[in-house]
């Protein structure tokens, strides 16, 4: 998604204000500059009528000028991607860009490139999901990744032995990049990418196994929709959440009628496993 | 040995919403921050106050590493969600849009008195409802001071 970039050259008393207002219609972001503010929103919800009103509302109080301009789709985490360290999950996966040599003493060799996506193994839960994966049955199975990011997820249940693989997310980047990131690591085959929700997977599609790595507040919102797409005896994996979220994260599956398998946590971090036994 | 601090990063966010995009995206990935790490623990972090627009102040250290602090939520927000408007007024001098009782300010004041420069809640309050008539948003009833002289 394409943004446009709102400078405001106002005085400090009228800065929080703008920003309530702007945050009203639509603005999602704002950084302090030394002239007053700068504020960010998708090229979509711009409103020039809307973005007029506002300033016009306090332009009798202070003076407000003001310039708006689309700003590029670029690649910013280029700078970190281009000098990330390889990941190991114990020594069975290490997860590597192709600038890394590969080493065969693991057993899983995964290169993501990740272009602005989310989902290296740096972040805690990429590492825990991963982990649990290894422990988890994948042969035969399809399995589902929902907000995929680079794919990293998806890629890794393809080389444990998945029979096919449905990976989606809402970000436009992280499509394009999980199409690169399987295409690296040879899974293109039975492997599908969309943008989109849960709520895009027709309801006849079953899976033996769901991995999702999201959030709290879309997880408690969307397990119930898990629950319909897997198969009886098939588990699913949640994490993205915090130590403190896990016993609302139960609680919701529990509700569902699933059954915790077991609980992992990293540097504050949680990954749940819960299984359908009915 | 604690890490040397390279520079701060300060922006505003709304709760739940990190996304590599501008603003974000160009202020920490120019530093070689890892952008998707910051945004999932701001996300993380950040559950319970889902499109609130939040303050965040970035330490960003040269082994590029980082850590932050969020900030209480600007005080026209808070204005905002205390007298459930969805803006300010139109004609903030001529029409008011809606009201808060002094109490309301209080709550208000004391949840930003962490980041205001202000030492009594008084002098919070006073500049919290200063902000509410610049938005066109009533203040009922009298100021607790003014209660105070007339006992």
């Amino acid at each position: 998604m394409n943004y446009v970039e709102l400078s405001l050259t106002i005085t400090p008393d009228y800065t929080d204000i703008l920003t309530a207002e702007l945050a009203e219609v639509g603005y999602e972001s704002f950084v302090e500059t030394d002239e007053g503010l700068n504020a960010y929103i998708t090229e979509d919800l711009f409103d020039e009528a809307a973005l007029e009103a506002v300033i016009a509302k306090y332009q009798i109080f202070t003076a407000i000028a003001h310039s708006w301009k689309a700003l590029e789709k670029k690649n910013w985490n280029e700078e970190w991607e281009r000098s990330y360290e390889p990941i190991e999950v114990g020594r069975a996966v290490r997860v590597r860009a192709q600038f890394h040599e590969p080493d065969d003493s693991f057993t899983y060799d995964l290169l993501i490139t990740p272009k602005m996506s989310f989902g290296t193994g740096h972040h805690a839960t990429t590492w825990l999901v991963m982990n649990e994966q290894l422990s988890l049955p994948h042969t035969g199975l399809d399995i589902m990744d929902v907000g995929c990011g680079t794919g990293i997820l998806a890629i890794l249940g393809r080389k444990l032995g998945a029979k096919s693989i449905v990976a989606f997310d809402i970000d436009e980047w992280a499509v394009e990049n999980s199409r690169e990131n399987f295409a690296l690591n040879g899974v293109e085959q039975d492997a599908e990418v969309f943008q989109g929700t849960i709520t895009d997977v027709p309801l006849e599609r079953q899976f033996g196994g769901i991995l999702a790595n999201i959030n709290r507040n879309i997880l408690l919102s969307e397990i119930t929709h898990y629950v319909q797409h897997l198969l009886p005896g098939g588990w699913l994996v949640v994490s993205g959440f915090y130590e403190m979220d896990e016993p609302d994260i139960v609680q919701c599956a529990l509700e569902n009628g699933l059954t915790k398998v077991r609980t992992d946590t990293r540097n504050e971090w949680a990954t749940v496993v819960f299984e359908k036994t009915s | 040995m604690a890490k040397e601090i390279a520079g701060y990063v300060k922006l505003q966010v709304k709760g739940g919403q990190a996304n590599p995009s501008p603003p974000i995206g160009p202020a920490l990935g120019s530093k070689g921050l890892n952008i998707m790490e910051f945004c999932k623990q701001f996300n993380g972090r950040t559950q319970d106050k889902m499109g609130m627009v939040l303050p965040v102040v970035i330490t960003y250290y040269k082994d590029k590493s980082f850590d932050f602090v969020i900030k209480t939520p600007p005080a026209a927000i808070l204005l905002m969600e205390a007298t459930k408007i969805k803006s300010g007024s139109a004609q903030p001098n001529r029409t008011k849009v809606g009201s808060v009782s002094w109490d309301q300010v209080r709550q208000i004041a004391e949840t930003k008195m962490p980041d205001l420069n202000c030492f009594t809640v008084d002098s919070a309050m006073k500049m919290i409802a200063g902000t509410a008539r610049s938005m066109g948003i009533t203040v009922s009833g009298k100021a607790p001071w003014e209660e105070n002289k007339e006992a």
